[in-house]
């Protein structure tokens, strides 16, 4: 983080193209259009449960890419570079992220299987208005800290002219004008920043307790929460690379991400991706251990079961036989379009891990596996989602982008 | 080599050390060594090596501790044969562990022994044209000329801005 960067002339760096509006709206018109045709169809639940895997999925990946910026800003990384302001922006997807789980309770009734159960005194947890209460807070809690770190961060990089909206002008006119400002910008910045890793932790693990683990409402793993903030940071570190190759692949050198730029971010994405492993190995030897039925159910039925078993291992091998076996190699972690590749086959494998986690418990006794079009679709329209946050951050803030960005092609 | 003389060039700026190495060659003198107090990467690209094979040293230590792990956990195993809480004997999930750790040793054992093979270590030789500022706040380059140019190639160090040292 550097505090004495002067500012950037907003002009000097180019905004995204509009074509990417226009790719990012026609993505997510399909996938509300074939959320909407499920809805209707014979099997709603089926794009319940799309909508819940996506919404997880994505707004792991935003949060866990504003974590990136938050962390190594309050570790004071010095290496991050042009990644910090690329990482951000992702906090564009938040709002989005918070409609997506209102709209969750719309469909509470194909989404919670313990709404039809005994739940031998879980109902005191376990209840529609105290879950989406509690939880709602938590994305508010997290969304506000995460806003509140970018704008002190966007503080520091705004220039006195540029794109004028009414958020940029609401910035704007907090600009710091002296070295006690930037001072005091930077105390704000490190104390959101501290806070959003915080809350992180804490609100990611409630999210997994209760959107997750809670759909098997008899089984109980106390790491559960860990695991599923572990992932999201492990995804999100995965968006980051993508969306800084991108930059790196439409601009090259001007875009001022270098080899050792993607090299460094490799490493902590080959890092998550055994501390993921990790999480998923000390579960299972402690349920192993144990040998107590109704802890080795869930993972019997998941990893032993068909159709679930061989999901298991294609999951298995997506997420970390592959990105271990290739990320060992120094060379391939600096090569842009192999890592592109690489993050959205994981993210792609993390997906399909999160059906592993909610499939069993939303489609009982199912003799194949519940993935179709709509699910494809689906998560094509969360994509477009993502790319019109991301298209409308970057075009608001283009101080986000790396200083050497002179102009889109 | 015989007919030959040693001399080091010692700079207290990293980045004239660097420029000095390939200078050399083009004034007709043979780059020999450097020596640098902390690792440095301008002293490297000026060097252009190739990339070093510890690495490989590495992964086949871990490979091989990997399976060496399992093969000690199995083995004590069945020399008991005692059944625990209904577990198989042979029981891969908890001999991961034994595994994984065995890995991280192998691999440390294999970079340190990558290390020294690479690096020809011991190297007792190498200690006969060594200045002990080195390890301190000089960088040292070494280089070789015919005997009779010894004047030249300490011009040519001191018109770089770095002390002598002659090498008998």
């Amino acid at each position: 983080m550097n505090t004495t960067m002067p500012p950037v002339e907003p002009g000097r760096r180019a905004a995204p193209p509009g074509s990417l509006f226009t790719l990012g709206a026609v993505l997510a018109a399909a996938g509300l259009a074939a959320f909407l045709a499920g809805l209707f169809g014979p099997h709603p639940q089926r794009a319940w449960q799309a909508f819940l895997i996506n919404f997880l999925l994505w707004s792991a990946m935003a949060q866990g890419a504003v974590l990136f910026s938050a962390v190594t800003h309050t570790v004071k990384a010095r290496w991050t570079g042009p990644l910090s302001g690329l990482a951000g922006a992702f906090a564009g997807f938040f709002p989005l992220s918070l409609v997506c789980f209102l709209v969750l309770l719309i469909g509470k009734n194909h989404l919670f299987p313990w709404l039809h159960e005994d739940l031998h005194g879980k109902e005191i947890w376990l209840n529609i208005p105290f879950l989406f209460t509690r939880d709602g807070i938590g994305f508010l809690i997290l969304y506000g800290l995460g806003w509140a770190f970018l704008s002190q961060d966007l503080k520091l990089r705004l220039g006195t002219s540029g794109p004028g909206g009414g958020l940029r002008r609401l910035l704007a006119g907090r600009i710091p004008q002296n070295d006690a400002d930037i001072q005091r910008v930077q105390s704000r910045k490190a104390l959101w920043g501290g806070l959003y890793c915080f809350a992180f932790a804490v609100v990611l693990s409630l999210i997994g307790f209760d959107l997750v683990m809670s759909m098997d409402p008899h089984w109980v793993s106390t790491l559960f929460g860990a695991y599923h903030f572990v992932k999201a940071f492990y995804v999100g570190l995965g968006a980051l690379i993508i969306l800084a190759a991108i930059v790196h692949l439409r601009r090259g050198r001007r875009a001022g991400i270098a080899a050792a730029h993607f090299h460094d971010v490799g490493k902590l994405f080959f890092a998550f991706c055994l501390l993921w492993a990790d999480f998923f190995y000390v579960q299972l030897t402690v349920i192993w251990y144990g040998n107590i039925p109704e802890e080795t159910s869930y993972v019997i039925l998941r990893t032993v079961t068909p159709p679930w078993n061989a999901l298991a291992w294609v999951v298995f091998i997506i997420c970390f036989v592959l990105p271990f076996v290739v990320l060992i190699n120094r060379r391939v972690k600096t090569m842009p379009g192999a890592m592109i590749a690489l993050c959205g086959t994981v993210i792609l494998g993390i997906w399909l891990e999160h059906l592993l986690l909610l499939g069993p418990a939303l489609n009982h006794a199912a003799a194949e596996l519940p993935l179709g079009i709509t699910d494809g679709l689906v998560f094509i329209g969360f994509l477009g989602l993502m790319v019109l946050a991301l298209a409308y951050t970057l075009k608001t803030f283009p101080e986000l982008l790396p200083p050497g960005s002179e102009g889109a092609r | 080599m015989p007919g030959e003389a040693c001399i080091m060039g010692l700079f207290k700026d990293e980045g004239k050390a660097a420029k000095v190495i390939p200078e050399l060659a083009a004034a007709g003198f043979s780059f020999r060594r450097a020596h640098s107090p902390i690792p440095s990467h301008r002293i490297l690209e000026a060097l252009k090596l190739k990339k070093g094979r510890v690495g490989w040293f590495t992964l086949a230590g871990g490979i091989v501790g990997f399976f060496t792990g399992f093969a000690l956990a199995i083995f004590t195993a069945v020399q008991w044969n005692l059944i625990v809480s209904g577990k198989p004997i042979v029981s891969l999930i908890p001999f991961f562990i034994v595994g994984f750790e065995f890995t991280i040793l192998f691999s440390v054992i294999g970079n340190v022994i990558g290390l020294l093979v690479c690096s020809r270590l011991p190297d007792y030789q190498g200690l006969e044209s060594y200045d002990p500022r080195c390890s301190g706040e000089h960088f040292g380059v070494l280089a070789a000329c015919e005997a009779g140019r010894e004047g030249e190639l300490m011009d040519f160090f001191q018109k770089k801005g770095g002390e002598v040292k002659v090498f008998a």
